[in-house]
């Protein structure tokens, strides 16, 4: 791991989130109607973020992995379909405890939320897949074909959802065209938190591909001694 | 392009019509998914609409994700496959035939779901099953394709039948959303035109999971 790019990749985590942290703690004012638990929503928005990132590269990491066959897309898959739910699920968390005191409830069937469960669960079907899986080509290729339907089927998840039902605010642009977020202060905030994270994002992957990469490696190794020694035994 | 498809067609229904295991499992298991939705939500009330069509849908997944596995599976237990991938023909119409085996299996299990359906929650045979078509067979086209893409795993995978459902429902969840609400409207006796939102969106999920199957295919059947 002691590698210039790992070690970049750490430091601008670290000083990008400690901006961001500072940004959402002192400098930001607080939202005159909602109050200080709107505060939440600058990590929850990058949470999505990453979350929907994460998912693009499950896909077209797998479809690489389709197309090229070199086993690092499909390390790279995986990397980020296990990001990906972490962050998915931190969305669904910091959401919920914005959404008692705002709007009474933890959970409730509005369109953006039951789209990032429907997400939530596609990522849980894959890594699911994947833990009861051995670590095979077969299965490798099975999961980057789940990938890409899963990546094909958001744009339906979404307008069926919507039309099912809707009430989450509107935050970048409503209907008339209008921000959600008045104050410019607030835009920068979001900006660096939205910068802070996708950071973060970057530096796990490549640690968890580095990971995974080991992984292929040491398996690899194995075999390689196993066969040794079972010719050994044979001569 | 489609050499080998009316082969193998022809070979899992010769199959089925022999066996008829399918068709007793599906049909039954369907019935019984109604049956039990029926107990629980009780069969009268305002909701009857919604309930029937909820029913229908719930029994249509279940009996689609076990009609795909079977159609598969057959190919995988007797070592078939093998035999159908060294053959001269293109693993896209190996899905092309699959899928219409699993559509088969799905229509003959909803057409019973159906048939209870009117017996259990007092619907008239007329016009509102003639225009619940439409709804269900774009559905399980559909579920079809999905189905057939992702069964390939089990057999492969520990568990691999029962992780098929964990796959297919969030992935079915928007067309499960447009055929529960078009049916229950249609079942309310709403005119076909006040749900063509929904079935346009079940259309294009059709049009794309067939499409990626079609192309996806040939990635995910092979021996190990």
């Amino acid at each position: 791991m002691k590698n210039p790019i790992s070690i970049g990749l750490a430091a601008a985590t670290c000083l990008s989130m400690v901006a961001a942290l500072f940004m959402v703690f002192v400098y930001v004012p607080t939202e005159a109607e909602q109050g200080i638990v709107q505060r939440i929503f600058y990590f929850h928005l990058p949470c999505a973020w990453v979350a929907f990132l994460g998912f693009g590269i499950v896909a077209l990491a797998g479809g690489l992995y389709l197309w090229l066959g070199h086993k690092v897309w499909d390390d790279l898959s995986y990397a980020a379909a296990e990001l990906g739910m972490l962050f998915c699920t931190l969305v669904l968390v910091t959401g919920s405890i914005w959404a008692k005191p705002i709007w009474g409830v933890w959970w409730t069937w509005d369109s953006r939320l039951t789209t990032t469960f429907i997400l939530w669960l596609l990522y849980g079907s894959y890594l699911l897949l994947r833990a009861f899986a051995d670590d095979t080509d077969g299965i490798a290729r099975f999961a980057a074909v789940l990938g890409i339907v899963g990546v094909l089927d958001i744009p339906i998840i979404i307008i069926s959802v919507r039309l099912w039902r809707t009430i989450h605010p509107a935050v970048l642009l409503t209907r008339q065209g209008e921000h959600g977020l008045q104050d410019l202060r607030m835009v920068a905030t979001l900006l660096v938190s939205l910068a802070a994270f996708t950071i973060m994002f970057v530096w796990l992957l490549w640690m968890r591909v580095a990971t995974l990469r080991l992984r292929t490696r040491i398996v690899r190794l194995r075999r390689t001694l196993a066969l040794r020694e079972l010719a050994e035994a044979h001569r | 392009m489609l050499e080998g498809f009316g082969p193998i067609l022809r070979k899992d229904l010769r199959l089925e019509v022999r066996t008829g295991e399918s068709t007793v499992v599906l049909v039954s298991i369907s019935v019984l998914i109604l049956v039990v939705m029926v107990l629980a939500f009780g069969p009268a009330g305002a909701r009857r609409a919604e309930v029937a069509a909820g029913a229908l849908w719930t029994a249509l997944i279940f009996a689609g994700t076990m009609g795909a596995t079977r159609a598969l599976l057959s190919e995988r237990e007797s070592g078939c496959l093998r035999g159908l991938l060294l053959s001269p023909v293109e693993p896209a119409t190996i899905y092309a035939a699959k899928l219409s085996v699993a559509m088969i299996f799905m229509a003959q299990a909803g057409i019973a779901v159906l048939v209870v359906l009117v017996l259990f929650f007092n619907l008239d045979f007329g016009g509102a099953l003639l225009r619940l078509l439409p709804v269900f067979l774009l559905g399980i086209v559909g579920l079809a394709a999905l189905c057939t893409l992702l069964a390939t795993v089990s057999g492969r995978v520990r568990a691999g039948a029962m992780l098929l459902p964990v796959m297919v429902v969030p992935l079915f969840a928007p067309a499960l959303i447009a055929g529960s609400k078009a049916s229950a409207a249609v079942l309310a006796g709403q005119p076909l035109g006040a749900v063509i939102t929904w079935l346009k969106l079940l259309g294009a999920f059709d049009v794309l999971f067939v499409t990626a199957g079609y192309l996806l295919f040939e990635h995910v059947i092979f021996e190990d």
